[in-house]
């Protein structure tokens, strides 16, 4: 009897291993790093999951240096890819990648914006006090927190190359954040920043809407972007696009024992279908600004 | 009749009662004779109703004079400093809405308006000091049939969502019911 339930035991944490293990295609999805890969995975492994669950296919979440996105694209590391719209521009443009749907989150839901701001009683008022002045920028591939405010400038009549005294980028994680509190720490005169983090950090109270005056916003453009390799499957790709799009608030999925509402665990409000065309306003700013990939030496 | 002291006692609290409730009834009678008492409750109504009106312009002033100077960026960071304490109410989504409207982000004003006016009636109703009945009204006008186009054009689940909420608030406008 003992040996017979012994046998029994073994027999199903045999089947049950052979269901752990699938016979679905494995695919991987690139995700462009905001701060730290380890919130990255944190962010998007639920989401992953909800994928690969809802597709049955086997999706793996690797997260990516921003600057290293487009050359890992290309050496056909990822089938999928999650960026910010412009690296999704340098994909598309280089590489011919396939348009999925865009993130909706905080006030203008699947676009974005850049702002330009100063401390509030610094003088500082008008776009055109910042000539002279110490501005520091987010990072250099951000559209929100570099290019818009870029292309901002010069569409003001203000080369940042030359009409500002100074300009600098932060280093490690939390840029945006950084770039905020460089203001408001009177570090630097004028900051750009992206009218999201401008938004969240207003609604977590970690600074107030009276601190600064904005001295400009960008128009919008659309916010960060789900792309496909080209060579991927046309069904497939028709599928996760309507996976995403089709995701609502209180969807949910199992994660390492707990379950989890997918789109809160990442961050995001929703996703949209946009079409290429929605992004020629960030097409124009790039051109203006001289930013890849439309960089001409 | 009385046996014992207790019964002594219970008679006198059942006296008590007696006596207590008559005073009531007689005090009751004499304010009731004195006041309309559906005046009253007008007057107590209109006096919240009144008091929520000036409690929303006070709050929200900031928002309304940075709007009216064009600065909506600035106008929408303070509604979401507002939005702490004050999390989806009714009359911020409402600004909301109008300063996107505005800003000419198009599905968020509508999804904020039309949220607004499921939280609050006072929005469609002509007779409400916060009544925005013909910015709502331009609004259907000015969007209802680009949209219907666009729609009819391509498969999009976001707009197909924006043209609910519009004819939502064309059905409020209108005296519908949800």
């Amino acid at each position: 009897m003992y040996l017979l339930r012994l046998i029994l035991l073994g027999s199903l944490a045999l089947l049950a291993g052979c269901q752990g293990s699938s016979d679905r295609p494995v695919m991987k999805i690139g995700y462009m790093n905001c701060n730290s890969a380890e919130e990255t995975m944190e962010r998007f492994q639920p989401l992953t999951k909800y994928l690969s669950d809802k597709l049955n296919v086997e999706f793996q979440a690797v997260p990516v240096d921003t600057q290293d996105f487009a050359e890992r694209f290309a050496g056909g590391e990822f089938e999928f890819a999650h960026t910010n719209s412009l690296v999704y521009l340098i994909l598309h443009e280089e590489q011919q990648a396939t348009l999925l749907a865009t993130e909706k989150r905080g006030n203008y839901g699947s676009h974005t914006a850049g702002a330009i701001i100063s401390k509030k009683g610094s003088g500082i008022k008008k776009i055109e006090d910042i000539k002279g002045k110490r501005v520091i920028f987010g990072p250099q591939l951000a559209p929100s927190g570099y290019l818009a405010q870029y292309d901002l400038m010069l569409r003001n009549g203000i080369d940042p190359e030359l009409d500002i005294a100074y300009y600098a980028i932060p280093t490690g994680s939390f840029k945006h954040e950084k770039v905020v509190y460089s203001v408001y720490f009177d570090q630097f005169d004028v900051a750009a920043v992206p009218a999201l983090d401008l938004e969240l950090m207003t609604r977590a109270g970690k600074v107030t809407a009276d601190d600064f005056n904005i001295l400009g916003q960008s128009p919008t453009f659309p916010y960060c972007t789900f792309s496909a390799r080209k060579d991927v499957d046309a069904d497939l790709v028709k599928k996760f696009r309507q996976v995403l799009v089709d995701l609502t608030e209180p969807d949910t999925v199992d994660y390492q024992g707990e379950t989890l509402k997918v789109l809160a665990s990442a961050w995001i409000n929703g996703f949209e279908a946009l079409a290429d065309s929605d992004y020629d306003q960030l097409r124009e700013m790039a051109k203006r600004a001289n930013m890849p990939p439309y960089q001409e030496f | 009749m009385f046996k014992d002291r207790v019964d002594i006692l219970l008679a006198g609290l059942l006296l008590v009662c007696v006596a207590a409730g008559v005073a009531l009834l007689i005090g009751g009678g004499s304010q009731a004779s004195q006041l309309n008492p559906s005046l009253d409750k007008a007057i107590a109504r209109d006096m919240t109703y009144q008091a929520k009106v000036s409690f929303l312009e006070r709050l929200y002033a900031p928002v309304n004079e940075l709007q009216q100077n064009g600065k909506y960026e600035a106008a929408l960071l303070k509604l979401d400093e507002l939005s702490r304490n004050y999390p989806n109410e009714a009359h911020g989504e409402l600004l909301r809405g109008e300063i996107l409207l505005r800003m000419q982000v198009i599905p968020q004003a509508v999804e904020h308006l039309a949220k607004a006016v499921r939280l609050s009636a006072d929005y469609v109703d002509r007779q409400s000091p916060l009544s925005r009945r013909s910015l709502i009204d331009q609004l259907i006008a000015n969007q209802l049939p680009k949209l219907k186009a666009k729609a009819l054009a391509q498969e999009n689940a976001s707009l197909q969502k924006t043209l609910q909420n519009l004819y939502y608030l064309q059905g409020r406008l209108a005296g519908g019911c949800e």
